[in-house]
């Protein structure tokens, strides 16, 4: 599988990009990946985000509602898509070390 | 072969399909039949991809450049020869009664009263919208089955097919191509619908995908290992365990609480319940007005059901349905089991086409003595709702949207369940317009048969501009005259995977911030025209 290389960070992914090994997840990891995202810079409101993600993935496996990512976080999926350009599943849950959500999602 | 000669339609032909001089066709979007105002031109419709140097070497793509199943090119010739055999051993269960019980009657009716006339072509959206693509014709990838049948599985089959010219050379590069080619047709079957000898080409795409899927292990990720195998593991092909089911659930209520002023918690593995409703669990993360839609609804309507939390109790997906017997079996026999055990007097099916398809029609295969218990469309119980009046529902609330319809093929087609929902549109709806042709004659959204989740490589491009090529024509022109954006305008999908479909389509197309097209589901409409809502039910946003 693709391996993909930053600022000395090697990290496992998918073919599109997300993290493989989860479990290997870090900050470093996160600026790592929001870099392909086309983020520069982490602000309180991106890490408001991932750690929400973060959280829900280790309690329950999975990338929650989006309507719920929305809620819970205050912020509005408009503003979701501003933090982090491909959206809430295939942009914030990559940045969050999350495996690609599935299904009718 | 010159470029020219690959594309002219009457050049190719079935025995193309072994060649070994690499991909078959070259896909030009310039002959895919035009689209309507405002994607009159090319330049405006999104590009198909082509496949990554990286990826063409890596995986198979050689019957017309796409690839929806990332299928890896085997390294030795040792490997395809396995391949090969393990292809014909797979053929010959596909027309053995014991193994192929559940479909070897229609098939070989399939095989054997083709007579070439065509209808089904005419009828195909993919085949047509194409430009008339030579290998996406029904009745060429039939051919090719019929081919292998007649050499392989007729007595005397090797000297009669030689003698005859209908000889098939099977080896790997035939087989790659065909199990792409499997993948470029949604089961709509619209061509079964028209075919005046009954044969049936929707159903040839599904028994070569068994062979595939069942015999060689190839099928296709979201599918299979992150489909239906997860959904038999975890409790939903979403990945979503009974403990976030049960999590979401409260979110929901709160919701709905917030959004009506409705107390209400949410009926869940309720005992001696009439119904056990069966949503696809998708609903709950992506469109959770729908869902939410429901429990207002049967709530409202007095009805006595419940939903399930057991593994699989709570998803009524079937992904085997489209490329897998044997998963199809366990997973239709785990949903009916769940409903005994509840005691409840009969299933529900929400708002999912091949749910419908699998539980409503296809478990009949296996369902016997104690196993039968009564399967109903959530379509044909919201419009006894809605007729009954209980509901007192006030269409003027939705008068500011155009609606169209958009008939899901497992639900209409497949069951002929046709007027329920439009007697509801009618009710709900002032604005409510057929596409043209609607009804059983409908068009397919394009993500039939598992397409709209297969995220592979440059397969969803092709989606959006073959597969749902035909649908986004009808839409375009259903709206022709209000299609600016400063009209509101809602496709009535009652499907989730069609919902899945337009939501890709649409963005691919931009299509929500060129001419405001929402797309959603039926339920949520309904509730939009109850009277006691403070505000509309659903915001009109992207989604």
């Amino acid at each position: 599988m693709p391996v993909f290389e930053y600022n000395g960070i090697e990290i496992k992914v998918d073919d599109d990009g997300f993290m493989e090994e989860p479990e290997k997840w870090n900050e470093p990891v996160a600026l790592a990946l929001a870099s392909v995202e086309g983020v520069s810079a982490l602000t309180e409101k991106h890490w408001k985000v991932i750690k929400y993600l973060r959280e829900y993935y280790l309690q329950f496996g999975m990338a929650p509602m989006i309507r719920r990512l929305c809620k819970e976080t205050g912020f509005s999926l408009k503003e979701i898509y501003e933090l982090f350009p491909s959206g809430p599943a295939k942009g914030a849950c990559k940045v969050a070390g999350l495996t690609k959500p599935a299904g009718c999602v | 072969m010159t470029k020219d000669k690959m594309m002219d339609k009457e050049k190719i032909r079935v025995s193309d399909i072994s060649g070994k001089n690499g991909q078959m066709v070259e896909l030009d979007p310039s002959r895919f039949l035009p689209l309507l105002s405002p994607y009159d031109t090319l330049e405006l419709e999104p590009r198909i991809s082509p496949l990554t140097a990286e990826q063409k070497i890596k995986y198979e793509c050689d019957l017309d450049g796409i690839s929806a199943i990332m299928l890896p090119r085997p390294k030795t010739e040792r490997e395809k020869r396995t391949l090969v055999d393990k292809f014909l051993s797979g053929l010959t269960k596909l027309f053995d009664k014991e193994d192929n019980w559940t479909f070897i009657q229609p098939l070989l009716l399939t095989m054997e009263y083709c007579a070439k006339c065509q209808t089904c072509s005419k009828a195909c959206p993919i085949f047509t919208q194409s430009g008339g693509i030579e290998i996406y014709r029904p009745t060429y990838r039939s051919e090719i089955l019929r081919k292998l049948y007649k050499k392989y599985i007729k007595p005397g089959g090797r000297a009669i097919s030689r003698m005859t010219g209908e000889d098939i050379d099977v080896n790997w590069e035939m087989i790659a191509r065909l199990a792409e080619l499997s993948y470029r047709c949604t089961i709509c079957r619209r061509c079964a619908q028209v075919c005046p000898m009954g044969v049936d080409n929707g159903l040839v795409t599904h028994e070569l995908r068994k062979i595939f899927s069942q015999e060689m292990g190839i099928n296709i990720r979201q599918l299979h290992e992150l489909g239906s195998s997860q959904q038999l593991l975890k409790g939903s092909s979403t990945g979503m365990t009974p403990a976030a089911f049960k999590d979401n659930i409260e979110f929901m209520e709160n919701e709905v609480k917030e959004r009506t002023g409705l107390e209400f918690k949410w009926p869940i593995d309720k005992a001696g319940a009439d119904i056990l409703l069966y949503h696809n669990a998708g609903e709950f993360l992506a469109w959770p007005e729908n869902p939410e839609a429901f429990a207002v609804i049967l709530d409202a309507a007095g009805i006595s059901y419940t939903l399930s939390s057991d593994l699989l109790g709570y998803d009524g997906v079937n992904y085997g349905v489209w490329y897998d017997d044997i998963q199809m079996a366990r997973v239709a026999l785990k949903h009916i089991e769940i409903a005994k055990k509840l005691g409840v007097k009969k299933i529900v099916i929400g708002e999912c086409g091949h749910s419908h398809k699998a539980l409503a029609v296809i478990a009949d295969r296996i369902l016997t003595g104690d196993f039968i218990i009564p399967r109903e469309s959530s379509l044909t119980l919201l419009a006894d709702i809605v007729r009954s009046g209980r509901l007192n529902l006030d269409k003027s609330r939705n008068e500011d949207i155009f609606v169209t319809l958009h008939d899901p093929c497992n639900m209409v087609r497949l069951m002929g369940i046709v007027e329920p929902q439009r007697e509801i549109l009618r009710a709900v709806a002032p604005g409510f317009r057929e596409m043209t042709p609607h009804g059983v004659d409908n068009y397919c959204c394009g993500g039939g048969s598992g397409f709209a989740i297969i995220d592979n490589a440059n397969f969803p491009d092709w989606r959006h501009a073959v597969a749902g090529r035909m649908k986004l024509r009808q839409i375009l022109d259903v709206f022709r005259d209000v299609i600016s954006p400063e009209h509101k305008k809602y496709v009535c999908a009652p499907c989730s995977n069609c919902k899945g479909q337009f939501r890709e389509m649409f963005v691919a197309y931009g299509i929500f911030e060129r001419c405001n097209i929402l797309y959603g589901g039926l339920a949520e409409l309904i509730v939009n025209a109850m009277p006691n809502l403070k505000k509309p039910f659903f915001d009109w946003e992207w989604r």
